[in-house]
């Protein structure tokens, strides 16, 4: 038996001590009294130790809730019968510098015949992305289905999560590793993620959401609309959040804004999101890839879980007031140099448009053969396509708006789309335009000869009026 | 010796003594759970590999402490959160620590996703039997008769049973490892203390998902002193939630986790992309009576190629350098037991995908036929399956009207499902649209270009196009393509 002198004494430091008496009940040789007197720093009553008869046993110490109260002496102590360390335990390493992306030239390839969904699903591929969670939700599980069946091959992972709340979460976690992760999903399972995108944006966490909007409220229908507009731009999950919003109106921008969501995710550390309507996820049609594929670095802020990282926390938690108000602030500086730089619009024959319209997704190309046929006609028309919703590409609208004498919002939806107009043009400090719009919704698009019609009412209405 | 940090930093910036005191209140079972848990990260030497996951609860600050790679989890969510930070980096030995508010009430349905999956991660599960960070009401782990805020007159059986999660866990098929220990004296310190250390090593060896319930006072909610509550948690919790090993098996090794692979050649065949240019036969974009923008219909049951079929004519376009789209029918128009699918064909651009009023329709059945044939605008072209359609329904004049037996010429060949073939045949001889050959490459390379069934569709193509040719009079006697 090992004489009581070698074996470790504890130390208690009575300033960490909370004096819960857990290391009394432990002391059978009863070498530690309850407290007495108040400890002048904490205001608590922390025990005191007579170790006269101190076997060193270390019970005390194993019942120490507290770090730093009542520690080991001296030499570090083992689990009974614990070999030291037998994973090891590598050097430790610097603080991580940020491992860039790639880029790596692609061959050219013959046009692609993709769906939508599968579209987008080939643009995350290009662009990096080996971690897929998903909840299957029509009209976007084509993206996912794709997904399983080809990550494997490339060494990727696709997760079916337990519902889209898990999958917004499991993004969370290969996001905050650093890693390129995606899911498709509709409107209900979007609404379902909102907590964890808020979470996500609060913890500056990049990851990529496919919406392919279907028809809503509740449980709607499964026909596109462009129902998400609002909650995509002003609606993501509590607090001041804000995301880029990327609307695609072909296959081909399905993969190529998609490419983009990873790059502007990552760059400003934010969810993107990538708004379909459910006709163009199921669409299909010609693709060209894009000329370079990226291989993902990885980011000095990440949480991989490595030595070089260790110092790292994913977190949107900020107790103190004045921190979380600093964080906001930072996060409002951040969305003001997105907004700045990454507004994206198509404009088509609007140099010298009299009558404006403004379509984005599926509504835009009906509008962009309205406009053709309009020009046939004499009508000076043309399409301001948006092709970020948020931020609201603005700075090329406004100059438009002297030659135009109106404005035509088309769109799939109850005017979510031109409330986004209006308040894009209201902050600028715009005055509204002559406003008409075309509008359809509930899983119905509207048709070009319904846009053509939508004009010319416009039109006549503004010559009456003038 | 621990993977405690030195100085709490992020414990209200380490102000005074928060450097080095936890939040927790005095005797709380959570400091005694994160001392195993810093102890078991260290002696194994895992603290470089290790991601703690802290949950939504008074471990919410689990992060100011350990001195490890940290995220902070959604209420409920850090299993899921833990599954992406797995799968992102499989080296990465993930623990993911809740409470039981957090785990067995609102994380339900992460936890037991994550325990079938079966995926190597550590889960720590503080079970107090009350909710502690908002306040003391009940937990899914309430005891019956417990006094909390939201059971005032203690737990009764309106308000559910207990919950017991390790037995849950145990009998499941994902979990390789399920325990429930204690806190309340040395003997089951010592016990918590291995189990811990058991849920880290099981993961860093790569075997499989473990579960450690612990059984963990918290006097400030039990009202109780420190001592009481550990009198307490040995007397009543314990007693409602027996302490021991749930589930033990060998089990097999997760397996190799996948390495990503980002070489160009690879991604280009996963996305089917084909290096060597399309074989073009076209001259130029068809002179239709309609100008440069062709819709198609095809319509028939599920099941009989129309899809397919429209996906074909679609490659066809595009190979020639034109664009072109198809899509499935959708929304109203899928209703009435017929399976649509739209076909644009444009020089340029498509730029509306549908064909609400097609220049050209294929029906495979005469419910089809009726529905959509009086849409097609005048002078347009309606092909019809006259193996199953012996009485065409009258169309506008200018409407040409053809029927050929789709079916009877693909049961000929001993192929019935290949009807959907001969029916582009007959849209081929026809209309004439695209040279065969165009059609015929679309055919080789959607359905395939080898074997039986390879001359199979390419036979089953040239009958569809004699028997369309036969019909109208000659070879593209439509007199669409000049
Ligand atoms: S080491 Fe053992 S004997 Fe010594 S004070 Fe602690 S519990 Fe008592
Ligand atoms: S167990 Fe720790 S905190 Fe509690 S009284 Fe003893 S030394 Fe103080
Ligand atoms: S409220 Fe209960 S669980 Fe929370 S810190 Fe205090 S004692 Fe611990």
């Amino acid at each position: 038996m090992a004489a009581v002198a070698e074996r470790p004494r504890p130390v208690l430091h009575q300033e960490y001590c909370k004096g819960c008496g857990r290391c009394i009940e432990a002391c059978t040789p009863g070498c530690i009294e309850a407290g007495t007197a108040i400890h002048p720093l904490t205001g608590l009553l922390p025990v005191t130790l007579h170790l006269e008869s101190c076997n060193g046993c270390g019970l005390c110490v194993e019942a120490c809730p507290e770090p730093y109260g009542m520690v080991a002496g001296d030499a570090p102590r083992l689990s009974p019968g614990a070999s030291p360390r037998p994973f090891g335990r590598p050097p430790r390493e610097p603080a991580a510098a940020d491992e860039p992306a790639e880029r790596v030239a692609l061959p050219e390839t013959r046009p692609l015949m993709l769906k939508g969904a599968h579209a987008a699903a080939v643009g995350a591929l290009l662009a990096g992305c080996r971690h897929v969670y998903g909840y299957p939700i029509t009209p976007s599980t084509d993206g996912a289905e794709l997904m399983a069946r080809l990550l494997p091959g490339l060494g990727g992972t696709f997760v079916q999560a337990v519902s889209e709340v898990a999958t917004v979460n499991m993004m969370y976690g290969c996001g905050g590793a650093g890693r390129p992760a995606m899911t498709f999903t509709s409107s209900p399972g979007f609404s379902l993620m909102l907590e964890g995108i808020s979470f996500m944006i609060g913890a500056e966490v990049p990851g990529v959401f496919v919406n392919v909007m279907r028809g809503g409220p509740g449980l709607g229908n499964i026909g596109p609309e462009q129902s998400d507009v609002k909650l995509a731009c002003h609606g993501l999950g509590h607090g001041h959040t804000q995301a880029v919003v990327l609307a695609p109106s072909t296959p081909q921008e399905m993969l190529d804004l998609t490419f983009l969501a990873f790059e502007l995710s990552f760059r400003y550390r934010n969810p993107v999101v990538v708004l379909a309507d459910g006709y163009l996820g199921q669409m299909t049609g010609r693709v060209r890839l894009p000329p370079a594929l990226v291989r993902p670095g990885l980011p000095a802020w990440a949480v991989p879980g490595d030595a070089a990282h260790r110092q790292n926390l994913i977190c949107s938690f900020h107790l103190a007031e004045p921190d979380l108000e600093a964080h906001n602030h930072r996060l409002t500086e951040k969305y003001r140099r997105i907004a700045a730089a990454e507004q994206r619009a198509d404009l088509y024959r609007c140099e010298d448009a009299e009558v404006l319209l403004v379509a984005c997704h599926m509504p835009a190309r009906m509008a962009k053969g309205a406009v053709r046929v309009l020009r046939g006609e004499g009508v000076a028309a043309g399409l301001f396509r948006p092709q970020t919703l948020w931020p609201f590409p603005v700075d090329a609208l406004r100059p438009l708006l002297g030659r135009a004498r109106r404005v035509v919002v088309v769109e799939a939806s109850e005017g979510q789309l031109e409330d986004e107009l209006r308040l894009a043009l209201a902050r600028e400090g715009t005055a509204l335009p002559a406003l008409a719009h075309v509008r359809r919704c509930g899983g119905m698009l509207p048709s070009q000869r319904e846009i053509v019609e939508g004009v010319r009412a416009a039109l006549r209405a503004g010559e009456a009026r003038a | 010796m621990s993977t405690f940090y030195e100085r709490f930093e992020r414990h209200d910036h380490a102000a005074g003594l928060k450097a080095k005191s936890t939040h927790y209140c005095a005797g709380c079972g959570h400091g005694l759970v994160h001392r195993y848990l810093s102890e078991a990260i260290e002696e194994l030497g895992l603290q470089d590999r290790t991601v703690a996951v802290s949950p939504v609860g008074c471990a919410v600050f689990l992060y100011y402490y350990f001195d490890v790679g940290n995220t902070q989890a959604a209420h409920g969510r850090a299993p899921a959160v833990a599954i992406g930070h797995k799968t992102a980096n499989p080296e990465a030995v993930v623990v993911s620590y809740q409470g039981d508010g957090d785990l067995a009430s609102i994380g339900l349905a992460e936890i037991v996703q994550a325990a079938q999956l079966g995926m190597p991660l550590s889960v720590i599960f503080v079970n107090n039997a009350v909710y502690g960070m908002t306040g003391g009401q009940m937990a899914p782990t309430t005891l019956m008769g417990q006094r909390t805020t939201t059971s005032p007159a203690g737990r009764d059986r309106h308000m559910g049973q207990p919950l017991k999660m390790a037995e849950m866990m145990a009998g499941m098929e994902g979990p390789i490892y399920v325990e429930r220990v204690a806190l309340y004296d040395a003997k089951q310190r010592v016990r918590a203390r291995k189990a811990v250390r058991k849920a880290l090593q099981l993961q860093a060896e790569g075997k499989g998902f473990a579960f450690v319930e612990v059984l963990a006072e918290c006097p400030t909610h039990l009202k109780m002193t420190p001592a009481e509550a550990e009198r307490w948690v040995r007397d009543e919790l314990a007693a409602a939630f027996p302490l021991g090993v749930k589930k033990e098996v060998a089990g097999t090794a997760w397996g190799a986790w996948p390495v990503p692979v980002f070489e160009p050649e690879a991604v280009l065949r996963a996305a089917g992309a084909l290096a060597e240019p399309a074989p073009r036969f076209c001259a130029g974009f068809p002179h239709t009576a309609f100008g440069p923008d062709v819709a198609v219909k095809l319509a028939g049951a599920g099941g009989d190629g129309a899809q397919t079929a429209a996906l074909v004519l679609a490659r066809a376009a595009i190979a020639e350098g034109f664009d072109a789209t198809s899509i499935p029918s959708y929304g109203p128009e899928s209703r009435g037991g017929t399976s649509s699918a739209d076909v644009r064909i444009a020089e340029e651009e498509v730029l509306s995908p549908a064909a609400p009023a097609p220049h050209v329709l294929v029906a495979f059945n005469a419910p089809s036929l009726s529905r959509f044939g009086p849409a097609v605008v005048p002078g347009g072209l309606v092909l019809y399956d006259s193996s199953v359609i012996a009485d065409p329904p009258a169309l506008d004049p200018s409407v040409r009207l053809l029927g050929v037996p789709f079916a009877e010429i693909a049961l000929e060949l001993g192929q019935g499902m290949a009807k959907n073939v001969v029916a582009l045949g007959a849209l081929q001889g026809a209309s004439g649209l695209f040279p065969e050959e165009t059609l015929l490459a679309a055919v080789r390379q959607g359905l395939g270009d080898r074997g039986a069934g390879a001359a199979l569709h390419e036979e089953a193509f040239r009958r569809g196009v004699r028997a369309a040719e036969a019909q109208a009079g000659g070879a593209g006697a439509f007199g669409w393509w000049h």
